[in-house]
């Protein structure tokens, strides 16, 4: 659809010239901002003044932290085999400073930030991906001798908004599961005189990211956002109530097995262990890779990576419930639960006979009940 | 035509009236412990506790498939109506008791549940002790629940809180905004997350499946061992204790009565 331009935006040129100069047509345009409109949930009269809004910004400066992380999230949000118009807002907004897209290197591009950041002081978007180690000082995440806890710190104080994107810099992701041995957290829990918006998921989907800087150009203010700081006109719904399979749930019709008969029918995916009715997530709507596919949608069950600590409150991945350790052994709960009620009617069992035993020899003593029982 | 036989001495499992047995005791007193709101509430919550068991092991492990259409189904769909129904149901009960927690009687009175005094604490022990050993003729004598089953049932009106609790906390994540989302989404943070929420929620079920087979059996044999109709006080209301018995929960010379039955609850004889 639209290629990479050898034309760069140029600074002070509004955003409108610039889609036209790379071959955007008005139409186009005008439908990515209808498509802007229906993801934010605004109604359609914004559409004139979403599309002002957009043609005339001038070039944004955004600083893209990449912290302790694994740029899956750049690679996500930033690359697509086709690229849409939203890709394109984010590629040219994204240029000052991110490490897997700049050319240069060094203490160069570490004094561009500097730059950047006392240039646009106040004014410039912060995203951040990636989590923050913080045990032992920092040490686990250090970017040109400082820690990262130091470069956020940093970046923050000078942003007009900040946004985290992916797992990572929402709670912490993988490096913060048990034992969390780096002491990872997440961006919340270091910016907290700001708002945070937190664009979730291990990977986020691009689609949410863009629609939030579009409603930020927009309006001027983050959209609204739950108390995990996620916006709502994404993430205000769970998986489970959005799902496409979801009429097979209500039908009682599960896969039990990965390639059974029911898994190749598309059945719904609750047996094989999935979270789906626990994740607030738009992917049943957005889809991945220009809306080709997501897990469910590709036959495999959710894993919550929108929800805060999933690795462990979600494990097992293939199982309903989380597991329970104890006694040493890793026990699933309906094994020591049986166990107890089998041992308490055992017990109910063993306790009765007792007791009928000794009240016949109670009442035997008492004359109740003649001395010798005839049993013909 | 055969000769008559000799009579002969009943079988050992052949009624006798207790008054032709040697050792039966004079007068018995009925007494009554527990009121018509109490008693409907222990049987309806008994009835949804078994609807909620029944559809919950389905929702939370659904163990057999429709086939065919999903059109044609709505297996799940009832099921989970089914718990929802019943949970409002069991609700409304704990509504009503806890109401009655400050309007019931003595036995009935919130102070009831909590026997915590030194005293009552050694009953705990005194029960446990004569449960184990089979000697139920040293246990302490109450006429309400002694302490020992007392804790037991504060302990299903904790578990029954829990599963409230979290039960709401899930409930409400299908309309987030809504009600039931904004009153008890606070549970999913406390206990960690949604997932721990709905663990609980399922650990606690069997919390009640343990205690119903124990309760159960305890009642009936305790009816089997004393003959006070103690089971039949949770369908009338009230049981049979020997008049010249005394309790560690009820005053024996007030009990001496010859009414039958006796009129109003303990406390308001004379």
């Amino acid at each position: 659809m639209y290629r990479p331009s050898a034309v760069p935006w140029s600074p002070g040129a509004p955003l409108g010239q610039h889609l036209e100069e790379r071959g955007v047509s008005r139409r186009d345009f005008l439908t990515f901002c209808t498509e802007m409109c229906a993801v934010l949930g605004v109604a359609q009269t914004m559409i004139p003044r979403v599309a002002q809004a957009l043609q005339d910004i001038r070039r944004p400066s955004v600083i893209w932290l990449q912290l302790q992380e694994c740029t899956g999230c750049v690679e996500s949000v930033l690359r697509t085999a086709e690229p849409t118009i939203g890709d394109l807002v984010l590629d040219v907004v994204s240029l000052d400073y991110n490490h897997t897209l700049m050319a240069g290197a060094g203490h160069a591009v570490e004094q561009a930030l500097q730059d950047a950041m006392n240039a646009n002081k106040g004014k410039y978007v912060l995203v951040v991906t990636g989590s923050v180690p913080l045990s032992e000082g920092g040490i686990y995440t250090m970017i040109g001798g400082r820690t990262a806890e130091t470069i956020l710190r940093e970046a923050a104080a000078g942003a007009a908004a900040v946004v985290a994107v992916g797992a990572c810099a929402h709670f912490g992701s993988v490096q913060s599961a048990r034992p969390n041995p780096t002491g990872a957290v997440g961006v919340r829990d270091i910016v907290k005189d700001k708002p945070v918006l937190v664009v979730a998921g291990c990977p986020p989907i691009g689609d949410v990211v863009t629609a939030s800087l579009v409603h930020y150009l927009t309006f001027g203010r983050l959209p609204e956002a739950d108390s995990e700081g996620r916006p709502l006109f994404a993430y205000g719904k769970r998986i489970h109530d959005q799902c496409p399979r979801r009429a097979h749930f209500d039908a009682g019709q599960y896969v039990e097995v990965f390639d059974d008969e029911a898994a190749r029918k598309g059945w719904c995916l609750y047996q094989v262990g999935c979270k789906g009715p626990a994740t607030f997530s738009p992917c049943p709507i957005f889809q991945w890779n220009t809306r080709t596919s997501w897990p469910i949608g590709a036959g495999h069950p959710c894993i919550g990576c929108t929800e805060r600590n999933f690795w462990d409150t979600m494990s097992p991945f293939y199982g309903r419930l989380p597991g329970v350790s104890g006694f040493g052994i890793e026990q699933k709960v309906d094994a020591i639960g049986a166990g107890l009620a089998a041992g308490a009617l055992a017990g109910i069992a063993v306790h009765a006979t007792a007791t009928v035993y000794h009240q016949i020899k109670r009442r035997k003593a008492t004359g109740e009940l003649p001395e010798e029982a005839s049993h013909g | 035509m055969t000769a008559p036989t000799q009579p002969r001495a009943p079988h050992w499992w052949q009624v006798r009236a207790r008054s032709e047995v040697p050792g039966a005791r004079g007068k018995f007193t009925w007494v009554y412990l527990w009121g018509a709101p109490l008693r409907a509430m222990h049987w309806v919550a008994a009835v949804c506790l078994i609807a909620l068991a029944g559809t919950g092991l389905y929702i939370g492990d659904p163990y057999f498939s429709t086939g065919g259409e999903a059109s044609q189904h709505y297996l799940m769909g009832r099921m989970r109506f089914l718990h929802f129904v019943a949970a409002a149901i069991i609700v409304m009960t704990g509504i009503v008791r806890v109401y009655w927690l400050f309007v019931g009687n003595k036995f009935e009175r919130w102070p009831a549940l909590f026997p915590i005094t030194g005293k009552n604490l050694r009953h705990v022990v005194a029960m446990v002790r004569s449960y184990a050993r089979m000697t139920p003729e040293q246990q302490p004598h109450f006429v309400g629940h002694n302490p020992l089953a007392q804790w037991a049932y504060t302990a299903v009106y904790v578990a029954m809180a829990i599963m409230v609790l979290t039960g709401f906390a899930l409930y409400g994540q299908s309309n987030p905004g809504g009600m039931i989302y904004v009153l008890f989404n606070w549970v999913n943070a406390a206990v960690g997350g949604l997932q721990n929420a709905r663990l609980l929620h399922h650990v606690f079920m069997w919390f009640f499946f343990i205690f119903v087979p124990v309760h159960i059996y305890l009642a009936v044999r305790s009816d089997y061992i004393e003959r006070g109709g103690i089971v039949s006080s949770i369908l009338t209301g009230g049981r049979f204790i020997p008049s010249d018995e005394s309790f560690e929960d009820y005053e024996a010379t007030r009990a001496v009565t010859s009414e039958w039955p006796a009129a109003g609850h303990p406390e308001q004889r004379p």
